[in-house]
């Protein structure tokens, strides 16, 4: 029997890394893995806020002469692609990355390699995206893209190109990400933990991955049939070879719509988890949230043609479609209530944490409202196209992620870094940010009523929207101040805010069990779960009277039944290794070769990559059990 | 410290099933894939009366090609069958037939392309764009899972082996059935249903 401090010792032996290059770039561990997607993600919505900022400069006033046609759509396309692809969804990835093994008591990832894979080749699709803005040919067809607008004849010149190859990359890391996180759930829960003991949090991510592995596959082919007919001359929605244009809305909204909820989902699942600690309770509800949650992700299939509503399609079957996505109101509905009621029956305490979680329901429930409002078929087709569309994507998704996010970011600071962020600064910013968020799109729902579309770079004088617009603009410049607040408060806390200790906000889940920040291997024992709540309830998760739950003889975690949390065996976690790095890089040539038609390149890459994959998939010599 | 019984976690055995599950993951996520390219299929005939081609494409090689397929499913079968019992030699000849109808397919598929491409190429209309990019689409999956099976074949080897039954090649021939099931599905809808609209 080795000692607790001997244990630990050997433990950080196996899991550490190096203190080199090839450790920064090597790196499987999901905890730095988390924290380097929520650092990108954040970059990112940087860079798209300044897009924003950039075009708000340029819509202040009518007839401005900041930004050109072409320029503007450039802009308006980055900064939704920017936002959408590459902010709001790889930042709850990132919270998912940290939270979801610590807070189901594994030390890593299922599959910490691929963990690593997906972030690679998230930065690098990014990148790809951006060296399109860089040499001035970034795509500008809107996120969307609808064709015929994207199809070769009326956009030349690689900017679509860019759109389709960067997606198609992407979905390649988020898909190889969601397959993580569902192995990751299903298989390496604590012992004990059965699936109505998991945080709710398990429910948002897993749900949210399913949609991922299911949804995707129509982005890809959506993107593989553009390429082919922007370059192959092929005819998917070319009306003239028998092709519609309709194809590709279709494939995209199938798409589309449940990537709505895989970028609100999670969030709402980060609010479940820290509002009831905040209020002093558990969730009220725990089973209905669950299961609200599952529905909204399973409906969320349905409800893709709503957004194509103005297209022209026959009456029972946009009937069918509006009465799903009203379906979806039900499930939110369920989870609003229960946030409400824990608050209602708790003992609430104002932190900033708290406080964006409540601008959270606040903004939802008005973005859900003017979304209600726009699955009415008639009203739909008077506002399609207009600002007031804007409005309502915005209040959702700035309203239902950013501001979610904010909450986990002042949440879960303290655990990533050990230091708590600065209160004060948490009240300013989230002030700024919702007054900002209210001033710029609070007035979208008048101009888009007043009839002002969507996508113009500029407008005349005598339509009368100039006052409303220098609102807007200066609202977005009020929320920009409010997240530089955010971001100057984590950068000087991380080195000079108050000590955080394990447990600041006395939670109950398993990764306040551990100091802050967590050592390499997380828990020097392996937890034995009981309860919902783990550190609120009596029982001792860490009490080992067997002393069998160490596991210190290599880099290994319990895995377990997918539905009661039997353990059933234990997993062997790999090393670090540049090979998911050096496959991520395999995959941007190979990209590069297809965008620059270099197919025989493209091919050579193509093998390149399956030999990388191959030594990846080499069985690695198994640590012998010291029995 | 109390006497330890016989069967403490720590002694469980390693854990083998991660890579199966995400392998069961990456085919329903595969699966997604060709159900999508099927709508878009039907979705594209539904838009059109006639198309320029008036040729469906032919049944007979596609059947034969059904029947390559379906029978190295059984050999895959057969493979991981004497691999759970170490049966080097018998796994790696099941592995070797299956590998020769794989590629039996793959050269009856090109083929079927140099015949059909006569009459219809994938910029004739978009018939032809959605009929020859789901075959091919399903064409590289074939290599894939060849390459997956070759690559569980090499590695089949007892010193490499931690623990029988064999995950590698379970994982590949779940891959590989898939593969197989997809032609199935494909010619239903691309082949016969096609041919017997035509009737």
């Amino acid at each position: 029997m080795t000692s607790d401090a001997s244990s630990e010792e050997r433990l950080e032996e196996f899991w550490r890394t190096e203190h080199s290059l090839k450790g920064v770039l090597g790196t499987v561990d999901h905890k730095k893995i988390g924290k380097r997607y929520i650092v990108t993600a954040f970059l990112f919505l940087v860079a798209g806020g300044i897009e924003a900022l950039v075009m708000r400069l340029q819509l202040a006033r009518s007839n401005a002469k900041v930004l050109g046609p072409e320029a503007y759509d450039q802009l308006f396309t980055m900064h939704g692609m920017t936002m959408i692809f590459w902010y709001a969804a790889p930042i709850l990835s990132g919270f998912g990355n940290y939270l979801v093994p610590l807070m189901i008591g594994s030390r890593d990832m299922a599959l910490p390699r691929t963990n690593a894979f997906s972030y690679w080749t998230f930065l690098l699709s990014g990148l790809f995206l951006y060296a399109g803005f860089a040499i001035g040919d970034a795509p500008h067809g809107g996120w969307f893209a609808y064709v015929p607008y994207t199809d070769a004849r009326y956009s030349p010149g690689p900017n679509m190109d860019f759109y389709a190859l960067a997606l198609i990359f992407l979905t390649i890391s988020t898909t190889a990400g969601a397959i993580n996180f569902l192995v990751t759930i299903f298989r390496l829960r604590a012992p004990g933990m059965s699936i109505d003991r998991m945080p709710l949090f398990m429910y948002s991510t897993g749900t949210t991955s399913l949609l991922s592995v299911l949804a995707l596959p129509a982005l890809t082919v959506a993107c593989v049939f553009l390429e082919l007919q922007r370059n192959w001359g092929f005819h998917f929605f070319d009306p003239a070879s028998g092709g519609s244009p309709l194809l590709w809305q279709h494939l995209f909204w199938f798409f589309g719509h449940p990537w709505v909820y895989i970028v609100f989902l999670p969030a709402t699942g980060m609010i479940s988890m820290i509002l009831p600690v905040m209020a002093r309770r558990p969730i009220v509800g725990y089973t209905w949230v669950a299961v609200a949650t599952v529905l909204t992700g399973l409906v969320g299939f349905g409800v893709w043609v709503h957004h194509m509503f103005a297209t022209g399609m026959n009456t029972l079957a946009m009937s069918f479609f509006a009465a799903a996505s009203m379906t979806i109101s039900i499930f939110s509905a369920v989870q609003v209530f229960a946030w409400l009621a824990t608050l209602w029956h708790g003992r609430p305490v104002m932190t900033s944490a708290l406080r964006f979680a409540l601008g959270f329901i606040a903004l939802f429930v008005i973005g859900g409202l003017n979304g209600i409002v726009t699955a009415l078929i008639p009203f739909d087709w008077q506002l399609t196209d207009t600002y007031f569309v804007v409005a309502h994507l915005h209040y959702v998704l700035v309203g239902a992620n950013v501001f979610p996010v904010m909450a986990a970011l002042y949440y879960w600071f303290p655990k990533m870094t050990g230091r708590l962020l600065d209160e004060r600064l948490g009240w300013w910013s989230f002030w700024l940010m919702f007054v900002g968020m209210t001033a710029a799109f609070l007035p979208m729902h008048v101009t888009g009523m007043e009839g002002m579309p969507r996508r113009i770079y500029t407008y005349p004088a005598q339509m009368g929207w100039d006052t409303w617009n220098l609102v807007i603009s200066l609202g977005a410049v009020v929320f920009a101040v409010g997240v530089l607040v955010t971001v100057v408060n984590a950068v000087v806390s991380r080195r000079h805010g108050a000590p955080a200790g394990a447990n600041p906000w006395n939670a109950d889940g398993l990764e306040w069990s551990m100091p802050s920040p967590p050592p390499s291997y997380a828990f020097a024992r392996l937890p034995l779960v009981a309860g919902r709540h783990p550190l609120w309830d009596e029982h001792d998760e860490f009490a080992d009277p067997l002393d069998e739950r160490r596991l210190d003889d290599g880099r290994l975690t319990f895995a377990t039944s997918a539905v009661d949390g039997v353990p059933r065996a234990i997993a062997d976690m790999p090393d670090d290794t540049l090979l998911p790095l050096l496959l991520a890089l395999a995959l941007t040539a190979l990209l590069t070769a297809v965008l620059v038609k270099a197919l025989t390149l493209a091919l050579l890459l193509a093998i390149a990559g399956l030999a990388l994959a191959a030594v990846w998939l080499w069985p690695r010599q198994f640590a012998e059990p010291v029995a | 410290m109390s006497v330890r019984p016989a069967a403490t976690l720590d002694l469980l055995p390693r854990d083998e099933r991660r890579g199966t599950r995400a392998m069961a993951q990456f085919i329903a996520t595969e699966a997604a894939l060709f159900v999508v390219l099927f709508f878009a299929y039907f979705y594209l005939q539904a838009v059109n009366t006639q198309w320029k081609a008036d040729a469906p494409p032919k049944l007979t090689l596609a059947l034969v090609m059904l029947v390559l397929l379906l029978a190295s499913s059984v050999t895959v079968f057969a493979a991981e069958w004497f691999g759970k019992r170490r049966r080097v030699l018998a796994t790696r000849l099941a592995l070797l037939a299956t590998w020769l109808l794989g590629i039996a397919f793959l050269v009856l598929q090109v083929f079927e392309y140099r015949d059909h491409l006569r009459v219809l190429k994938p910029s004739t209309d978009a018939y032809g764009s959605i009929f020859y990019t789901i075959t091919s689409i399903h064409g590289c999956h074939v290599v894939l899972g060849l390459l997956m099976l070759a690559f569980a074949g090499l590695l089949h080897h007892p010193d490499h082996e931690p623990e029988p039954p064999y995950r590698a090649l379970h994982n590949a021939a779940l891959y590989w059935h898939f593969v197989d099931a997809v032609w199935i599905v494909i010619v239903a809808l691309l082949y016969v249903l096609a041919n017997w609209s035509m009737r």
